[in-house]
């Protein structure tokens, strides 16, 4: 649905022109929920407005549908406005000099767009039905709260029947609670709707919650992309290891590796696991949760260790520990009832299959 | 048994109204508003008083207002007055409104130089602009009209600048930087992702245009004619060069004429009920003004990203765009100074010819009566340095009681402070006159001297010194404040150590600003001075009025001279702080 093939794009600041994308490629299927996760400054939301036609890129090729509206080798150039495609800005972009009908009926009224009175109204109503603001039609739209002008703002980008829709960060102005329902809310409409929906976000948790796909992107790149599950427990570097969820990352060298296992010689010891990586030297990673409480006095294993708790955070439904073994620090996190206080050896398993090495070079 | 002694907690509460700083500051902002009530109060009083001042019999009655009811030069006057304010509003967002739009939302080349000529013609003073423009299209001796009658053989001259149209032209042309200013900043402050969002609502360019950037646009735009419509109502300059002599008069120039008349005795009462009539006008349109700068400030909404606006491409449009504001640049400024500069090296007036250029000499620059310019200088440069100064501290000390403190009142503080925005100021120059001379002359004999000007130019720039000191008050975060505090600082500690060095961009730049409007103030000068108090503005006058036109172009040149450095300077600060604007 949505077809992007070696974008580039820089800006031109002052002096020398700073690359904001460097070579995205990707390929959304219709109706997939399609996120862009990375910190600031990645180049996802640029990617998102070159999409969106806002931002004009140097170089590469965009397909939304059908229609080519970008292609720099054959001079195709789509306005923003003639792309059909529906957005939603992280300021919401509310006109507050239109009611809350009137923000909605906007895109119904252009000269290519325009539709007989009767059905313009049925539309408009049913798209605020949508969000649940058709009680609220004829209020001017700035008394709206944070919430409610976030769910005019998408049924303004919807009321055209998109066939694509973007998400510019929708969620980073609502308070934590309000977020949470709007993370499940927006993924059911795009799915009901079968809208094909490109999502920009740096919050790895709404990523791994709403999406079918994640794309994670870092210094204007898309460094992976996969289901959530995939992104979560094959990482393919360090960066991305540590940026979706968390994880200790442990520096070693590659003994012996063979069908898809290695041996790794770390600072801790020698630790069988996953091989995901290439080279010989590799970082380890294994997530906090992954890390396995063992019996102290039982008999020594395969990447079984012993070190002292350095401190505890109570966290409630769990306990994280900061473990110290040699000059190596872990952190662990743990059912309340098996939690270690300061001060205490424990001994621990990293379970091989948990256990990933990737090259050590990002 | 020992007593245990307990000492009384010693519960001093910060800033709290003892603190002499804050009772000084107080003082001071009280003061302030009494002469600000004052000078308004004399001139209602007055309308309403028969005789003239100073005798002691009088009785109350609308006399003053049936007198100028009848006098038809009156109602002439004010519909004069009404064209020329809304001619010079055309004129003035005609070339502003474009400019700024092309500054702000087109990628056009050359940003720099756009806003370094704006800044020029900002601080042209109105006065010189009016000479260069009458030398241009004066009936009988205008360039253009002798031009037109040798050449294309007109029976009479073809234009005529003494017009109220052509009054308006000359002083839209002087008001179209602040034009541009004000409405760049709207431009400036809008979200650009409301337009974008119409783009992805499928509006077109013109639709998004027509629907959602002005409608945003249209408080602030508004609020911007208001202003200046304001300015021009009040303007001096320019109708008193252009219009004087050609018995053409509008508000101001005939409120000078009815108190000081070359023949008859001066009619301060029909004056003052003139200026009540014209404070209620006043009242009126700075309500309507508020009330388009509250809804413009609810459009301007603060983004969390900081994207820049898309800006249009102008492509091949920037040729003509440039051509425009060119024209508009030579228009305003080149112009004026360049018949400046050829009339003070004339011995008269003239066509250039092989003639007239082997007569260009500088006797008049030499023949200039150096003891009054030297007398002008010394009291401008006196005034240019304590107006802003005294304005400032004023104005610190009236933001520090609007913002920062919570004594009951405050808000009439900033409603007083305002006033001088929204009247005019040559009412305030009238309100000094009539104090001065008649009501407290003995006890504080100022009249006459340049004390008055310092206390009256002050008074007429607390509007402007307020806004910037308390927009740069609401700026600094109360806590930074309130830290210090903790640290164990004292008041006048803190505004010492930490507000004005923090707010010391700002100050700097509003200091620039006032003492580049005192240093072509004429109206107020017009108005208050008598012999020694003289200024420079008001000697190039003087020789204007009194026919030295060739010397009055040489001492206007002199001044502009004067003034480039001054105009470099502030330019380098308005760019360093960002800041940039209206009087």
């Amino acid at each position: 649905m949505i077809r992007i093939e070696n974008l580039r794009m820089s800006y031109r600041s002052g002096g020398a022109p700073v690359p904001a994308i460097q070579d995205v490629s990707l390929d959304i299927e219709p109706g997939q929920f399609y996120t862009l996760l990375g910190p600031s400054g990645c180049g996802k939301t640029t990617t998102l407005r070159c999409v969106a036609g806002l931002e004009e890129p140097d170089s590469g090729e965009i397909t939304v549908g059908d229609k080519l509206v970008f292609s720099s080798n054959q001079g195709a150039w789509v306005p923003p406005y003639r792309r059909n495609i529906g957005m939603v800005f992280q300021s919401y972009a509310i006109w507050p000099h239109m009611s809350v009908f009137e923000n909605v009926a906007f895109p119904l009224k252009n000269d290519s767009t325009r539709v007989p009175r009767e059905e313009m109204r049925k539309r408009v109503l049913d798209a605020l039905a949508l969000v649940k603001l058709d009680a609220y039609a004829d209020r001017p739209a700035p008394h709206l709260s944070g919430g409610q002008q976030q769910r005019l703002a998408l049924a303004r980008a919807l009321v055209g029947e998109p066939k694509v829709l973007l998400l510019d960060e929708p969620l980073s102005n609502l308070d934590a609670k309000l977020r949470e329902e709007m993370r499940v809310e927006l993924r059911e409409l795009a799915k009901r709707l079968n809208v094909t929906t490109l999502f920009v976000t740096h919050e790895q948790l709404e990523a791994l919650t709403m999406s079918d796909v994640v794309a994670v992107m870092k210094d204007g790149r898309i460094i992976q992309s996969g289901t959530p599950a995939e992104i979560y427990s094959q990482p393919r570097s360090a960066f991305v290891a540590k940026f979706i969820g968390r994880s200790n990352i442990i520096p070693g060298r590659v003994m012996d590796r063979s069908q898809g296992e290695a041996l790794v010689q770390t600072s801790l010891g020698q630790i069988r696991c996953r091989d995901g990586g290439t080279g010989n030297e590799v970082v380890l990673a294994v997530r906090p949760e992954d890390v396995k409480i063992v019996p102290t006095g039982t008999p020594g294993a395969d990447n079984v260790f012993e070190g002292h708790v350095e401190r505890s955070l109570f966290f409630g439904e769990c306990v994280e520990s900061v473990v110290r073994v040699g000059d190596v620090s872990l952190q662990l996190r743990l059912h309340p009832q098996d939690a270690p206080t300061g001060g205490d050896v424990i001994r621990f398993r990293l379970p091989q299959k948990r256990c990933l090495a990737l090259s050590a070079d990002s | 048994m020992t007593a245990i002694t307990i000492e009384p907690p010693k519960v001093r509460r910060r800033f709290r109204k003892s603190e002499p700083l804050a009772i000084a500051m107080l003082a001071c902002v009280a003061v302030v508003c009494l002469i600000i009530l004052a000078l308004l109060g004399v001139v209602l009083w007055l309308s309403v008083v028969e005789g003239s001042p100073g005798v002691e019999a009088h009785s109350y009655s609308l006399n003053n207002f049936a007198e100028m009811l009848t006098d038809h030069r009156i109602a002439n006057v004010l519909v004069d007055t009404l064209w020329f304010s809304v001619v010079s509003l055309v004129v003035a967002m005609a070339f502003g409104l474009p400019a700024a739009w092309l500054a702000e939302r087109t990628n056009i080349r050359g940003k720099t130089l756009l806003y370094t000529m704006m800044t020029i013609g900002m601080i042209i003073p109105g006065f010189a602009a009016a000479m260069g423009w009458l030398f241009l299209m004066h009936p009988r001796i205008g360039l253009l009209n002798v031009l037109a009658t040798r050449t294309f053989g007109f029976t009479s001259a073809p234009f005529d600048i003494a017009t109220v149209v052509g009054m308006g032209w000359v002083q839209g042309l002087n008001l179209a930087p602040l034009a541009f200013i004000m409405t760049a900043a709207v431009f400036g402050a809008m979200d650009p992702s409301l337009e974008e969002a119409a783009q992805m609502s499928r509006a077109n360019p013109l639709r998004t245009m027509l629907r959602v950037t002005l409608p945003l646009a249209s408080p602030g735009i508004m609020a911007a004619a208001i202003y200046i419509f304001t300015i021009g109502f009040a303007a001096f300059d320019v109708p008193v060069i252009i219009g004087w002599s050609n018995r053409i008069f509008t508000f101001s120039t005939f409120l000078y004429l009815l108190i000081s008349p070359q023949d008859v005795l001066p009619k301060y009462g029909v004056a003052a009920a003139l200026s009540t009539i014209v404070m209620i006008l006043a009242a009126a349109l700075s309500w309507w003004y508020g009330l388009m700068q509250k809804r413009s400030r609810r459009f301007a909404v603060v983004t969390g990203k900081a994207y820049r606006p898309k800006l249009h491409k102008l492509g091949w449009a920037a040729y003509p765009a440039w051509a425009f504001l060119g024209i508009f640049f030579f228009l305003s400024t080149i112009l004026p100074i360049v018949l400046l500069a050829w009339s003070s090296s004339l011995p008269f007036f003239q066509m250039p010819s092989a003639m007239a250029f082997k007569l260009a000499s500088f006797n008049h620059y030499r023949s200039l009566p150096w003891d009054l310019v030297l007398t002008g200088v010394s009291n401008t440069v006196i005034l240019m340095i304590l107006t802003p100064t005294v304005t400032l501290l004023v104005s610190i000390a009236f933001s520090w009681a609007v913002i920062r403190s919570k004594i009951p009142g405050r808000a009439f503080f900033d409603f007083i402070a305002f006033l001088p925005h929204a009247i005019p100021s040559i009412i305030f120059g009238v309100g000094a006159l009539l104090v001065t001379l008649y009501v407290v002359q003995r006890a504080i004999p100022i009249y006459g001297t340049i004390w008055i000007l310092l206390l009256v130019f002050t008074i007429t720039r607390i509007s402007y010194a307020t806004r910037m000191t308390n927009s740069g008050f609401i700026q600094l975060h109360t806590e930074l404040e309130e830290s210090a505090q903790m640290s164990g600082a004292s008041m006048p500690r803190v505004f010492r150590r930490i507000l004005v060095p923090l707010l010391s961009p700002t100050l700097l730049y509003a200091w620039l600003w006032i003492a580049l409007l005192t240093f072509r103030e004429l109206t107020l000068a017009a108005i208050l001075t008598s012999g020694d108090n003289t200024t420079l503005p008001m000697v190039v006058w003087g020789l204007w009025q009194g026919g030295g036109l060739g010397q009055a172009s040489a001492l206007a040149m002199i001044m502009l001279a004067a003034m480039a450095p001054l105009i470099a300077l502030y330019w380098m600060i308005a760019r360093r702080t960002g800041l940039m604007a209206s009087s």
